[in-house]
This record gives C-alpha cells, structure tokens and sequence, in this order.
C-alpha cells in the first residue's frame, strides 16, 4: 500500500465510506468518514494491517459487519496485480436504489402464479441477480420434488415449495395481524421490572422527593413519596417453521411475525427448515407498507423440517437472551421426522428460562385433530399453551387465550 | 489538564502486564486514547474484554472506574446520590438551632455521594472508565448514557451542569445479552473480541503462569479448543483456560490424564450437562 497524499485520502475515504453504505448497507456517512480520517493519523499508513483494523473499528458497528468490511476494503484499497477479492456476502439489500415495487395484490392472478412456481421463481431471480451476488442459479429453481407426505398433510403447495428463492408474503390483511399483535402485547403479564420508577404507591420510599417535600416543612416528612416497580416488558422470540408442510400457513404467521415486529420493540424472529435463519435484520429492512419479500432464505425455507435440531442450535445460541421478559413462539405443524428427544431437550432448556413457552399449530385448527405427532407428543409436557394458528381469526384470539398463562 | 503520555508501544505495555493483546484490539486501544471516542467491546464471555480496561488502565497509569451494569440500574446509581440521612439530620439541627436552611446549605458538597459516571469526570487525570456488560442495563439506561457519552456533561437538578475536568478513555463491554441501540453503537469505536486462536492462548497461558510445564499447557489449550467446537451450553473462556491450567499445577500435575480430569474438570465446565456431554471429547485427549 503506498502512501497517498492527505487531499487524495480524504476524496479516497469518503469514496470508500459512500461505497460501504451504498453496496452493503452500513448505516456510515460523513461524521464516520471525518473519524476514519482522524484514526489514519494515529496509525502508520505504511501498515496495511494496522490501517485496516483501524477502520474496522471506526466504520463497523456490529460483528456481522466484520467480514463484509474486511473484503470490502481488500477490494477498494487492492494492490495492482494482487489476486482477486473473494466475492462479498451480502449483508443487506443495497440501499441506493429503492427495491423494486410489489406486485399488485391481486388474488386470482397471485393464485395462478402459484400453480406455475417455475415460471414465476425464475422471474424473482432475473429480478434480483443486478443486486446481489449470492443468488440461487436458476437450475436450483426448477419444480420441486413429488410431495410425499403423510396423508395428514392438508397443506397446500407452497409457493416456494422446495424450490428455495426468494420468500413472499403478499397479503392485504395486514392491519388485522396488527390489531391482533397488539392484543397479543397487551395480554402478557410478566410481572414487574427491577426498575425502581416514581409511582403513587409502591414499596421503597422515594426519600429525594420525601426530602424535597420535606424542606417545605421545615424537615418534618409529612407527605411520603413512593417509588415502585413498573410492568415488564415482553420480549417475544419467533420461531417459525418455513417447511414444505406448511404451506400458506409459513407465508400467514410470517406476516404475523412481521406485524407482531411492528408492534412490540423487542421482537427476535428466526425460520427454520431443513437448517436456521435469523430473519429480524431482514424484517428490520422491509417497510412496512409493502407486502412482505424477503430475499431467499436458502435451507430455513421450502424444505424438509428438523424441528428438534434447530430449536437446540436456536437455543443454545439465543441462550444468554432467553430470559423470564421471553415469550417465546414456536409456530410448526409439528410434521418432523426427526428424534422427538432432541426436540423435548432442546424444549425443556427453553422453557426453563423463557416466560412463557407457547406452540402455535395450524393443523390444530382443523376439527378433529388430536395431537399425535410424535414432535407434538414429545414438545406437549414442555409448553405453556399449545394453540391453533389457522387463521387470523386464531391469532386475533390469542392475546384472550393466552391471558392468564403468564 | 495534566495527562501522562500512552506509552509508545501498547502491546508490549499490555505483555509486560501479562495481557497478551492482539493486533486488531491493540490498534482499537491506540484510538480510544488518540480520537477520545469511547470503544465498544463486544463478543463470548470469558474472551478477556473486562481484563483489556484494567490492563489499559495500568498501561496508562491512571484510575481505572467501573460501572456494573445490571437490569434496573438507573441514573441515580450511576452518577449521584444525596445522602438523605446526614441531610434530614442538617435540617433537623438546624431546626432546633433557629437557623434557616438554604438550598446552598442542603445541596452542599458534603451531601452529595458521587457514583462510577460522575466520579469519572471529575478526575484531573483522565481516568479509564469501564461501562461493564452495558447489555444487562435496560434501554432507559442507554439512552441516558448516549447523552453522557456524547457531550462529556451531566446536569444536577440542585448544582447545575458539571462538565468534564478530563475526558475518561471509556471501554463498553457487552455479552450481546440484549441487541444495543444503533444509535449507542454509531458513538462508539467497535471491536468483535473473539477467542483466541490455539497459538495465542498457549502464548496467554505462558505469560500468565510461568512456571507451567511445556507440556500441561499444550495438551489444555488443546482441550480447550476441542471444548469449544462441542455444542456447549456454556463455552470455557480464557478465564477458564486460566483456572484449569492454575488448578493442575496446584495438584502439581504435569500432564492432563484421566485422574487429573477428574479433580479439575469444574474448573473448566460449570454445567454438570456440559460435563457429560465432553466427557468422551475429554478422556481423548487426555494421556493414558
């Protein structure tokens, strides 16, 4: 690395600063770029290393963010003739060009498309392939495998049906969800906080006010002041099964997981299928107005279930987070064909340190339907409520359900 | 404003403290001292984050203050209290004595308990201020602390603005116990802490117990970072790598065997599942 000329640093810096927010999403601007400037003179320019650990902790701010930066700037600040930078993991969508508009939310055609997954998947893929480079190749976007699954499965295809791609939700019923995620909020009662907060009554003596209250009676405390301990606040954790078997329901309680994010400030969303994804960054992008896409969510979406191995992955590592302000809810038609130990482990574990262990079914909402999956039979003992998700009807009852569980 | 110059070379300040720092927080360092900008450390317990303050603090030879983060804790904790007690006693003699009482008089210096924040900026010498796991505090907290960090100044209803004699070089550490604010986070210089690598840690081990026999120290950093690939609930940290090794050389062991891992296998592993589980993993490694 040679050691450019202060003036063409400075044009240099505030190129690569505008090119980590406009291709990856960093929250940098000028303040950043006047403090990246500052932390070059405390380092040796001629130490490419040093150089970039120093920006490394000026402009990231969050451990996702490491290697994006690290192959971000090997590629802006490269060697002539130095080998090729690896190609970059997307970390969010870019932000310099506003996302493409959502397809009119017309039923009927949204229902004829369904029945031509390959068509309307390799039509997704066109779309996105200009803004990111990790994108399926369309042969991973052919039909999905024949469905054989047990005759239970009243599931309908899923529009992603073992295909991967991108995930939509589309769905006009969203101030239903948030009426219903309200509820939801609302009917939690995890007790109260460790905070200490002014109140009328409460049991600690505010003895500041007490005393300033005092000096008007020369000492005397006559009018006592009380400090109390305000309601605690949920923090909800959503584990949604993004499986083949699930059909419409995945795209129904991920539009509840959406609206439930909307309405609540401390909301972890998770999809799992054949493996795990954290989708709270993703909802975090998505605006609120629109039908819901996510970019393709690779093996947490449209394929096969393993309920008990990516709950233990999820709680081992949501681990230091699971706490008694958690309710977690895990929304799976329970259809696993995995070892219904593994899942009664890594539930046990979750339910010993979260408030309120809630499983959400929609085939619970179908009449007649007795819970004999062995998943359902094994995770039963270790829930708090076990509850249909059929409909929005089922999830604009839930806050009633729910209330007096916590 | 008397401030006593960072030693020119961190890292061998940290060694000589037996710290053994890596590039990436030794850099991070340099800038918390040269931009004034407080530094976020973040990443698994037991990596060395709360170790790296004090180190600096002795490395720059000033006061280290530390604020403990916990669920509840308000700004009252953490800047000042009135002592109530001496002061309805000041009211009340003063009663009997006929004086009035001023506000002045009420609110005077002698009254006033200075906690970790406000302490910190009112050193003549720049202190090191440790925020320690910021992610246990609630969200009122941090935002009380983004005004804080950002203008160098509290307000006292009943003494007025105090503003910052010194500036505090501030380490935040956090857990990731709860996701922080993005506003807390753009104020502050970040750095991921992750474990060390092999070498690195037998290189801490070294520094940190002298004495230890070439060969205990190996065959526990190996075992520690066979541990740490396991699905524990919860992962050994240096610090445990520290208290193993310091537990087999009190024993007077020379190499990890079987018996060995038996008497020491809590100094490591603190959940009897973790334990079972890295059983086999364990009696692997150890020597026959």
């Amino acid at each position: 690395m040679t050691v450019p000329a202060p003036a063409d640093l400075s044009a240099r810096m505030a190129a690569f600063v505008a090119h980590l927010r406009a291709s990856h999403g960093f929250r940098v601007g000028p303040g950043e770029a006047t403090a990246a400037l500052q932390a070059l003179d405390a380092v040796d320019l001629g130490q490419p290393r040093e150089v970039r650990d120093a920006l490394r902790a000026v402009l990231t701010a969050r451990r996702e963010e490491v290697p994006v930066f690290d192959a971000a700037f090997d590629t802006f600040f490269r060697l002539p003739g130095a080998p090729p930078p690896p190609r970059l993991p997307p970390l969010l969508p870019r932000t310099d060009a506003p996302l493409p508009p959502p397809p009119p939310a017309r039923q009927g055609e949204a229902d004829k498309e369904r029945r031509v997954p390959g068509q309307s998947q390799a039509e997704g893929v066109k779309e996105e392939t200009g803004t990111s480079t990790a994108r399926p190749t369309p042969e991973r976007e052919t039909e999905g495998e024949p469905e054989s699954l047990p005759q239970l499965l009243t599931a309908r295809l899923s529009p992603n049906a073992g295909t991967g791609g991108r995930v939509d939700a589309p769905g006009d019923d969203l101030p239903e969800l948030l009426r219903a995620a309200g509820t939801l909020v609302r009917a939690v009662e995890l007790g109260r906080a460790r905070r200490l907060t002014p109140q009328t009554r409460g049991p600690r003596l505010d003895a500041r006010r007490t005393l300033r209250a005092a000096a008007r009676t020369a000492g005397d405390p006559i009018r006592l002041r009380w400090l109390g301990r305000p309601r605690r606040a949920p923090r909800f954790l959503l584990v949604l099964d993004g499986s083949r078997s699930m059909g419409q329901s995945a795209a129904l309680l991920l539009r509840f997981a959406f609206a439930l994010h909307l309405r609540a400030r401390r909301v972890e969303v998770y999809a799992f299928s054949t493996g795990l994804t954290r989708l709270t960054p993703l909802l975090r992008a998505a605006g609120p107005g629109e039908a819901l896409r996510l970019p393709d969510l690779g093996d947490a979406w449209g394929g096969g279930t393993r309920i008990g191995e990516n709950l233990l992955r999820l709680a081992r590592e949501e681990r230091a987070r699971v706490n008694r302000d958690t309710v977690v809810l895990i929304l799976s038609d329970g259809l696993d064909t995995g070892d219904p130990e593994v899942l009664s482990r890594a539930l046990r574990d979750l339910a010993a340190r979260a408030g309120l262990l809630v499983w959400l079914s929609p085939l619970a909402a179908l009449s007649g339907y007795q819970p004999i999956q062995r998943a359902v039979r094994a995770a039963l003992p270790h829930l708090d409520a076990f509850l249909p998700a059929g409909g929005t009807g089922d999830l604009a009852a839930l806050g009633r359900r729910l209330r007096g569980k916590s | 404003m008397t401030q006593p110059p960072p030693p020119s070379d961190l890292r061998a300040a940290f060694r000589a403290r037996g710290y053994v720092a890596g590039d990436a927080l030794v850099t991070a360092l340099r800038l918390v001292v040269a931009l004034g900008k407080p530094l976020l450390l973040e990443g698994p317990a037991g990596v060395g984050k709360t170790e790296a303050a004090k180190t600096l603090a002795g490395a720059l030879g000033t006061r280290l203050i530390r604020l403990q983060c916990y669920e509840g804790l308000d700004a009252q904790a953490a800047l000042y209290e009135w002592n109530y007690a001496r002061q309805l006693l000041h009211l009340r003699a003063a009663e009997v004595g006929g004086r009035a009482v001023s506000d002045a008089d009420l609110y005077g210096p002698q009254f006033l308990m200075q906690r970790p924040l406000l302490e910190a900026i009112r050193q003549e010498v720049p202190p090191v201020l440790l925020i320690d796991e910021v992610d246990r505090a609630d969200d009122a907290f941090e935002a009380f602390l983004l005004e804080l960090l950002a203008e160098w100044q509290v307000t006292v209803p009943e003494l007025g603005t105090l503003t910052a004699t010194a500036r505090p070089h501030v380490l935040l550490t956090s857990n990731r116990a709860r996701e922080l604010s993005d506003a807390l986070r753009r104020r502050c210089l970040y750095l991921w802490v992750d474990y060390p690598t092999q070498a690195q840690e037998l290189e801490i081990v070294r520094a940190r117990l002298p004495g230890i026999q070439e060969t205990l120290a190996a065959q526990v950093t190996r075992a520690v970072h066979a541990l740490r690939e396991l699905p524990l609930g919860k992962p050994p940290g240096v610090a445990e790598t520290l208290d193993w090794a310091a537990a087999l050389v009190a024993l007077h062991r020379d190499w990890l065997d079987a018996e060995a891992l038996d008497l020491t296998l809590g100094a490591v592993l603190k959940l009897h599942e973790d334990q079972r589980l890295a059983r086999p993993t364990l009696t692997r490694l150890a020597a026959p």
